[in-house]
């Protein structure tokens, strides 16, 4: 019994970075996959949103500003906005640079984020990080949350905390990977209204054929910015969740290229650009081979390890992990040869006349 | 004036600077050559610079434990080139070739995944600690010291610093030779400043690209020889972290501007060092945290005010 | 990917059930940016298991003691990854594990603090884990905090006599907190910094920043691990005759820095490490069990790796079952006074102690790993110098 608890647990936290790398794709795929921008700059804008809302929410600290406690919603909403805020600067300075050239401004500027991240000690820790960030739901069982508004409205403390004293220690990951998946839900809901609607058509026009679009007297420069905007938003957001999943964050490890924007890129390779479906599928898929394949490869090896017993598989264990990065390599490029559109291929919107007949 | 202040200026910020902007140079230069010919920033050429390295440390150790000789790095590089430029040539038939006719962002993806997995081979065949390249402290060269220091102008340059520098000479002497003299070199140059063109006077283009990797192979190669050499250690990711500095450089100097690609370098070596120099006051100019940031925002400043670079090469 | 899922569960569960009895989760640093330190420590963690395994096992039974290693590769997103696998699906009793403070912190407030699962680090040492938790006792560790070693490291240059110095830091969660402890202690104590910079790690030159540096003391404080970016700082520093006196803590103390270096040219380097007396019993044990297994004694965080594993194999033990919830009070129970001593690779007398039910004290390699009640343990320091091409440690007293 336990042991399915500990699956359906498991299953949970596939779910919930899953979910939080879902939205991360789908931002991805409204530069990318509507618009055509070669956004390489993934951490900086998941940087931003994860700083934010760590700052604003945590109880006050000595070891970094502030620590405002402010409500959970908010510093998602302000990571979110600070993360379009920063995009529509880069934006409009660089939006006009070709596919490569904007992908090494992006990739340049998202390293100079982490490096202010990681120097401005006073803000941040620097390379320390800021840990004790608060979870949703998990939160209410913090004293600081359920002995003040809106929990104190409800019940006393005392009777709160042998409330969640006589839950199960992991009521909270239902609640949180459900949260995550219903935020996912609802940007993904939005998404596909925005895809449909004459803006996402012209999005469209603009990625296959940039000067009829012109021709036709649209505003190329702004609708791009416009996307780059929106997609940095949700990846704003998407770092706030991140940043609620692992409770610490700092600047080097936590937000690795190679780790965050590759895996993110491969995940909307590989489900498909273009089509929000697909980022989805591609987030989740990915992340489960990601994080299964650990246990698959170390399973492989400690079986090996007992069934020829006098092999020594400590180098087999200490290699591993990077035959995990290249699994997921040769992955990406076996897609980008075999299924050049992905697991779902972009779908077209049809347009309103052809719907009529 | 030579006084304490040049002295120090020149050989512990100007020389190294200078070393560093050498290396930078030549990885520049593959990736320019690249981004001309073959139009895609090809991410995984830092790892390249560092397999290369790698190779030439095996070949170096392989001759010890065979003959009991001590190799110079600089003759295990020449058969170590070979077993890279065959490289660079098999993963361009085999992951860049099948996106030429395409979307160049097929083709950057495939490069961002080739720099994945030749870094995950490197940790996974020769592990992730780092490996000892010549060890020891390098002295500076007594004559040149005692030569510079009699005419009032001493310069401390260790040897292997001379050895870069020489090097990188050699190099771009030959390369502006088979660029200017040579058919194919020509043929290089016509296809980077107009393919169309090129294609229309019946320029063979797969040779020009298999060249661009021969000659990219090579500087690719030097450069990551002589960065193990400056650092006389290897590790897996020295090739990543030179690799942003190598953009700015290629962006700086203009793109498909093999020139530039060594002016660019030349520059961003000395940026990164000089901005620890203590221009106002005692405290460096740029906390040295910052200073990969140096590199980045040159590249970015660039793009931004002059995206074709300071030689005037190709923008798209 | 339900059947992705499915297999990989159902592989995980017959390699971790079928064969293993007791399992520890270890989430080591096999990728990340400090592999060179870790495989010393993995090695030792096995060598524990190996004691245990080979003195009758754990329990009346004589189940096996498996450790199950995990990647988490010093970043909190692997780290939480990994023991959510290890905590939910290999189903351990404890985490022995993660040697990054960051990982350490996120992976025990994300996962195993609210999953009630024990974490013992082997070698997180940042001052922040001793104010970690809220209310609950769920995690220890085997390395003394910075908050020690930064003190004694200013105490051993001031008794040097290096009243001024410049501190240059690698720029990551290790080596900024522990140069923050020292620049305190050592202004407190009457020294001079005269300059503290950050460096960015694995750079491929430092010759600027070391040159900068250098005009302001002849002295040296480095803080940086010797695998990424720490020996290039010294080669600089020395090839530019910028500084001729370094100290620094055990990111810094490594044979290898001594191969790359060349033992000629580090007359002037000290560095510390958290040690125990090299004169007790203790020590004496742990290095004939090192020796026997063919691990680094000395290294970095290697008599705490052996510590913390055996630590808790002897918690699980005395708990009598390997539920989580006993784990802890049993980890302290074993660990301190009163009871009988016991030294590295004694789990024979110790089981025999305990099925009795008598009372033990484990002194470990690495001190006497007594928890205060955040868990952390007091440390003795040592200092090491290269004396005929090795490294030859010192107690400071």
């Amino acid at each position: 019994m336990e042991a399915y608890l500990g699956y359906f647990l498991y299953l949970l936290s596939l779910l919930t970075v899953g979910g939080i790398y879902a939205l991360f794709a789908l931002g991805l795929n409204v530069q990318w996959g509507f618009a055509g921008l070669f956004n390489v700059g993934i951490v900086g804008f998941a940087a931003v949103g994860a700083y934010s809302y760590a700052l604003l929410t945590t109880a006050e600290s000595t070891f970094h500003l502030g620590g405002f406690g402010l409500p959970l919603p908010f510093g998602m909403f302000v990571g979110m906005i600070l993360a379009a805020a920063i995009a529509a600067v880069i934006g409009v300075i660089c939006i006009r640079l070709r596919s490569d050239y904007l992908a090494i401004a992006t990739i340049g500027i998202a390293e100079i984020i982490k490096l202010v991240f990681k120097n401005e000690t006073e803000i941040t820790n620097g390379p320390r990080g800021i840990n004790k960030i608060p979870r949703a739901w998990e939160h209410f069982s913090e004293e600081r949350f359920y002995s003040s508004w809106p929990l104190s409205w409800f019940a006393s403390p005392e009777t709160w905390e042998s409330f969640f004293d006589w839950l199960p220690n992991w009521w909270w990951q239902p609640f949180f990977a459900g949260t995550v998946l219903l935020v996912m839900y609802v940007v993904y809901r939005l998404l596909e209204r925005a895809r449909m609607s004459p803006w996402g058509r012209m999005m469209t026009a603009i990625r296959e054929n940039e000067p009829a679009a012109r021709a036709a007297g649209k505003d190329v420069t702004t609708r791009r910015i416009e996307a780059f905007v929106i997609g940095a938003a949700i990846m704003g957001l998407a770092g706030a969740l991140f940043a609620q999943h692992l409770r610490l964050i700092e600047p080097t490890n936590t937000f690795d290229s190679a780790k965050v924007t590759f895996l993110v890129w491969v995940m909307l390779i590989c489900g498909g650009s273009g089509n929000n479906r697909g980022a989805m599928l591609g987030a989740f898929l990915i992340w489960t081979i990601w994080s299964a394949s650990e246990l698959v490869i170390g399973g492989t090896i400690s079986l090996i390890g007992n069934v020829f017993q006098n092999l020594d598989t400590t180098i087999l264990e200490t290699r591993a992990g990077f035959l995990r990065m290249m699994l997921i390599g040769i992955l990406m490029q076996v897609i980008l040869q075999k299924y050049p559109g992905g697991i779902l291929p972009e779908v077209r919107p049809a347009s309103p006349k052809a719907d009529k007949s | 004036m030579w006084d304490a202040f040049g002295f120090e200026f020149v050989n512990f910020y100007l020389i190294p600077g200078l070393v560093l902007g050498c290396i930078y140079a030549l990885g520049a230069i593959g990736i320019t050559l690249t981004f001309g010919i073959l139009r895609f920033a090809n991410f995984a050429h830092g790892e390249m610079m560092m397999m290369g390295g790698y190779l030439t440390w095996t070949i170096m150790a392989i001759v010890t434990a065979l003959f009991g000789l001590t190799l110079h790095p600089l003759v295990a590089m020449v058969p170590a080139t070979a077993v890279v430029i065959f490289l660079f040539l098999l993963t361009d038939k085999y992951f860049y070739k099948p996106f030429r006719k395409e979307d160049t962002i097929k083709v950057v993806m495939a490069s961002f995944g080739m720099m994945l997995i030749i870094r995950s081979a490197v940790q996974a065949i020769w592990g992730p600690n780092q490996l000892k390249f010549v060890s020891g402290i390098a002295k500076p060269n007594e004559i040149l010291r005692d030569v510079s220091g009699s005419i009032d102008l001493m310069l401390l340059v260790p040897n292997k610093h001379i050895w870069i520098f020489l090097g990188t000479i050699v190099i771009v002497i030959a390369l502006s030779y088979l660029l200017n003299k040579t058919r194919i070199g020509k043929a290089m140059r016509a296809v980077s400043d107009s393919p169309d063109l090129a294609h229309v006077t019946g320029i063979d283009v797969d040779q020009v690209i298999r060249a661009t990797w021969i000659v990219g192979g090579i500087c690719a190669m030097a450069a990551g020889v002589f960065l193990a050499m400056d650092i006389q250690l290897l590790e897996t990711t020295m090739g990543f972290r030179m690799l942003l500095p190598m953009f700015a450089a290629a962006i700086l100097g203009g793109i498909g501007k093999p020139y530039g690609a060594v002016f660019g370098g030349l520059v961003i070596g000395l940026a990164e060092e000089l901005s620890a120099y203590p221009w106002i006051g005692d405290t460096p100019l740029l906390s040295p945290g910052y200073k990969t940031g140096v590199a980045f925002a040159i590249m970015v400043i660039m793009l931004i005010v002059r995206p074709q670079g300071l030689f005037k090469g190709r923008s798209f | 990917m339900k059947n992705v899922l499915f297999g990989a569960s159902a592989l995980a569960m017959i390699t971790s059930g079928a064969f293993a009895d007791v399992t520890i989760g270890n989430p080591m640093a096999m990728t990340g940016p400090i592999p060179d330190l870790n495989a010393p420590i993995a090695a030792a963690v096995d060598l524990a298991a190996k004691s245990v395994n080979e003195q009758g096992g754990m329990f009346k039974s004589g189940e096996m003691l498996n450790i199950i290693r995990a990647d988490s590769a010093c970043d909190p997103t692997a780290a939480v990854d990994a023991v959510t696998k290890l905590i939910n699906v290999s189903n351990v009793a404890a985490i022995v594990g993660p040697v990054c403070s960051g990982a350490t912190i996120a992976q025990a407030e994300s996962v195993s603090i609210p999953a009630g699962v024990v974490t013992l680090s082997v070698s997180a040492s940042s001052p922040a884990i001793s104010t970690m938790e809220d209310g609950t006792d769920l995690v220890f560790r085997a390395a003394a905090s910075d908050a020690y070693q930064g003190v004694a490291l200013a105490e051993l240059a001031i008794e040097k006599g290096y009243m001024d110095m410049a501190v240059s830091y690698a720029n990551d969660d290790y080596n900024a907190a522990i140069a923050a402890v020292f620049v305190d202690a050592y202004t407190a104590a009457g020294g001079t910094v005269t300059a503290n910079e950050a460096h960015e790690p694995s750079k491929a030159s430092y010759r600027s920043e070391v040159a900068t540096l250098g005009s302001t003391s002849d002295n040296l404080a480095l803080f940086a691990y010797y695998g990424s970016g720490g020996i290039t700082v010294m080669r600089n520093a020395l090839e530019t005759a910028a500084f001729s006196n370094f100290i620094g803590a055990d990111g810094m103390l490594s044979d290898e820095v001594i191969e790359q270096i060349g033992a000629e040219n580090m007359g002037g380097v000290t560095f510390t490490t958290s040690a125990s007396d090299p004169t007790t019993e203790a020590y004496a044990a742990w290095s004939a069990v090192a020796e026997a297994g063919g691990v680094p004694a000395a290294d970095p965080f290697v008599p705490n790796g052996y510590d913390a594993a055996f630590m808790m194999a002897l918690a699980i033990e005395k708990a009598g079952t390997a539920d989580r919830g006993a784990i802890a009070a049993a980890l302290r129970e074993i660990s301190s006074a009163p009871g009988e001593i016991i030294l590295p690779g004694e789990w024979a007398k110790a089981k025999e102690i305990l099925a009795a039910g008598g009372d033990i004290n484990y002194e470990g390699g690495a001190g006497n790993q007594d928890f205060d009640e955040n868990g952390d343990v007091a440390g003795l320091f040592s200092k090491s110098e290269v004396v005929d091409g090795a490294w030859v440690a010192e107690l400071i007293k």
